[in-house]
């Protein structure tokens, strides 16, 4: 009646030790795809590549820096960070909030795997978000006027925020089991972003920030920005695997694997916080190359057409398009001035780095032009005002000291070949107006014009080009001799002359 | 009618979610009286700023305020959910009233904004909050849209200053000469985001062709 059994049954010892890694692999890609698709995040991809594109329509004028451009891909991650910080905890505290965590208690999955899986799942929105930090800066690069060189380590900056954001909400999921911590968290950061926003000196405390932009400071060769990137990198990707180790071992993971975790990654925010303290501040050898990119800078020259062109070697390709606004500018003037070798250089003050904003003092010697680091925009009137101001004063010193009718002729030249003179007038003059005295703003110190000066050119260039164009070359002499009232200009040129007698406003 | 909702005031006062409310409470006070702990005398736009920022840390506790864990069981009963709701906020708003009062008190009061405009948009974005928990209570199943709503305001209240156009002038200063324009339009802004709240209140009476379909699907009756 016994029945007997032939065969005993090889009794299951363990779970197959690969079935946990494929469970955890199976559940990451699962809450990847339901982040991804998630609302909040969606709309904040939306909204970023929106502004990628907008923005890259018409940023730097065409003509960018890529060594400032790839800090400018850092800011906006943040917003699809916030986002994803935001899904990632809910995901956390799903199954606490659907009641579903006894049923998972079954599962051979143990909590810590499945917090393991919430932070695997971050990747793929962090590698979206490489993809546009990537194609933004491609799109900057290829434009035709782009110099400069970008840093990979700031390029990284913007995927490693999102990460940091993610899993500082899966974190916080596993220690404050409330739906309403992640948001009240949000709102705090964004306190902590707006006030701390404040335009400073950027310190060593300053870079414990997920990002330090400095965007305001003037455009820099990259040798002299003086930014600790790679070091802050490294600092970023150690305080996120350190926040993503710590939360899988506040979920119950207390393996030595998750131990060593915690304590390497510490160490790597340490060593990477340490060492950007360390570069945050200039080095003896950078402050001395700063100061010599003012005094004597490095640069490469080129002869175009009889001039030469000085610039740092990151902006040669920049050169031809100096030398066609020198060529346009030349070729109305008359006398000597029309075959007159030029010296163009590059000048920078680099000497507080990114913070600070001074003006470059005017070139003392004959025929010499300042060009800066950034074109495009209000920067070529601009210019084309100090190769004028070299023209018809001798030195860009002595034409920021012109006060007499030799103005006329200077703005003239300036701005009678641009596309659209009298918005190229307005755009070059401090308050943006096109009549009444103001101030002309050039690459070194700026230049006066008078009301009535103001109202001779404007009448010139609403006349047509090539008339006025041979009154200028036949009667150059009288134009640029020191003293010539801007009655007299006028009268040689053709236009009525102004109510009010020169009268320079310092 | 009466009686109906002088009995409901106990149950309803008891399910309310407390602990999100008084935790938003507490951060917001914290939060508003940071500049008078930490000595700060900070400029007007600074406290323009905080406030609002506190305003949003009340809204983000009010958008729990429609949780109701019992939905699902409260829906066949006589007393309409629109009845319920509005008891809710009902019992919130001389809390909050309170609550808001002592923020404007602890903010630095020689900066601090127009007290009259600065609370309307703190009741504009309060009242967005409830409006979304009952628009998520109206179109979902869900019987806890908390997180949503607060996912949602965050977004809007990141967003809304980025894309609002500039015309509109919502987040200006109170230097600004707009700021008084700018007030009557968040005035509109409260009646129109209100009345919007109130249309999703009540339980929708037919079920509707896509849930009966979805029942039938799930086996359950039609």
């Amino acid at each position: 009646m016994s029945a007997v059994l032939e065969e005993t049954p090889v009794p299951v010892s363990a779970p197959v030790r690969d079935g946990g890694t494929r469970a955890v692999l199976a559940l990451a890609r699962f809450e990847a795809r339901r982040l991804l698709t998630s609302v909040p995040v969606v709309l904040a991809f939306a909204v970023y590549v929106a502004w990628i594109v907008w923005h890259t329509q018409n940023s730097w004028d065409g003509y960018p820096a890529l060594q400032d451009v790839d800090r400018e891909t850092q800011t906006m991650p943040t917003l699809v960070g916030l986002a994803v910080l935001v899904y990632a905890n809910s995901a956390v505290l799903r199954s606490g909030r659907r009641g579903t965590e006894s049923h998972f208690a079954t599962l051979v999955m143990p909590p810590w795997r499945r917090t393991v899986a919430h932070v695997l799942s971050l990747v793929p929105a962090a590698l979206l978000i490489a993809v546009c930090v990537a194609g933004q800066f491609a799109r900057e690069a290829f434009k035709p006027g782009a110099v400069g060189h970008g840093s990979p380590a700031e390029l990284a900056v913007g995927p490693l925020c999102v990460l940091l954001f993610g899993a500082a909400g899966v974190l916080l999921g596993r220690v404050v089991r409330s739906a309403l911590a992640a948001p009240l968290l949000v709102v705090l950061l964004l306190f902590t972003a707006a006030f701390s926003a404040a335009p400073g000196v950027t310190d060593a405390t300053s870079w414990l920030a997920p990002f330090v932009v400095e965007q305001s400071g003037p455009t820099l060769p990259s040798d002299l920005l003086g930014r600790p990137a790679a070091w802050h990198a490294l600092y970023l990707a150690g305080v996120v695997l350190c926040v993503a180790f710590a939360a899988v071992l506040l979920a119950g993971g207390r393996t030595m694997t998750v131990r060593a975790g915690v304590v390497l990654s510490l160490a790597l925010a340490v060593t990477g916080g340490v060492l950007q303290a360390g570069g945050a501040e200039a080095s003896p050898e950078l402050t001395a190359a700063r100061e010599r990119a003012l005094v004597r800078p490095e640069l490469t020259c080129v002869q175009r057409d009889g001039s030469t062109y000085c610039a740092f070697p990151e902006w040669e390709p920049r050169i031809d398009t100096w030398a066609r606004t020198v060529d346009e500018v030349r070729s109305l003037a008359g006398g000597s001035a029309h075959e007159r070798p030029l010296v163009v250089r590059q000048r920078v003050d680099a000497t507080f780095g990114l913070a600070g904003d001074a003006a470059v003092p005017p070139s003392t010697e004959a025929d010499r032009v300042t060009v800066g680091t950034v074109w495009g925009g209000n920067r070529v009137p601009e210019f084309s005002s100090a190769v004028a101001a070299v023209l018809v004063a001798g030195s860009e010193e002595a034409g920021g000291e012109l006060c007499d009718g030799r103005m006329v002729t200077l703005m003239w030249l300036s701005l009678s070949w641009q596309d659209d003179p009298m918005n190229a007038l307005s755009r070059v003059r401090l308050d943006d107006s096109v009549a009444g005295s103001a101030t002309v703003l050039s690459p070194t110190n700026p230049m006066t014009m008078t009301e009535g000066q103001t109202d001779v050119v404007r009448h010139l260039l609403e006349k047509p080009l090539p008339g006025t164009g041979d009154r200028v070359k036949a009667h150059w002499a009288e134009l640029t001799e020191p003293g010539v009232t801007t009655a007299r200009a006028a009268e040689l040129l053709g236009v009525a002359a102004p109510e009010k007698a020169d009268s320079c406003e310092r | 009618m009466r009686e109906v909702t002088r009995a409901l005031v106990g149950p309803v006062w008891r399910t309310m979610p407390w602990r999100a409310l008084a935790a938003a409470g507490v951060l917001g006070l914290l939060t508003a009286a940071v500049p008078a702990v930490a000595g700060a005398e900070p400029d007007p736009w600074q406290t323009l700023l905080l406030l609002r920022g506190v305003a949003l840390i009340g809204a983000l506790g009010l958008g729990f305020l429609l949780d109701d864990p019992a939905r699902h069981l409260t829906a066949p009963v006589p007393a309409r959910r629109l009845l319920r709701q509005a008891l809710r906020v009902g019992l919130v708003a001389p809390l909050a009233a309170l609550w808001w009062t002592a923020a404007l008190l602890l903010a630095p009061s020689a900066s601090r904004p127009p007290a009259g405009d600065i609370t309307l948009e703190a009741v504009v974005v309060g009242v967005l909050a409830l409006a979304g928990a009952a628009l998520a209570v109206r179109l979902t199943d869900e019987a806890r849209p908390g997180p949503f709503v607060a996912a949602f305001l965050l977004l809007t209240a990141v967003l809304a200053p980025l894309l609002a156009p500039e015309d509109w002038a919502l987040f200006v200063q109170p230097d600004d000469p707009r700021w008084s324009t700018a007030h009557d339009r968040w005035a509109v802004l409260a009646v129109v985001v209100a009345a919007a709240g109130v249309l999703c209140g009540p339980e929708p009476v037919g079920r509707g062709r896509r849930r009966a379909a979805k029942a039938r699907r799930a086996g359950g009756p039609p």
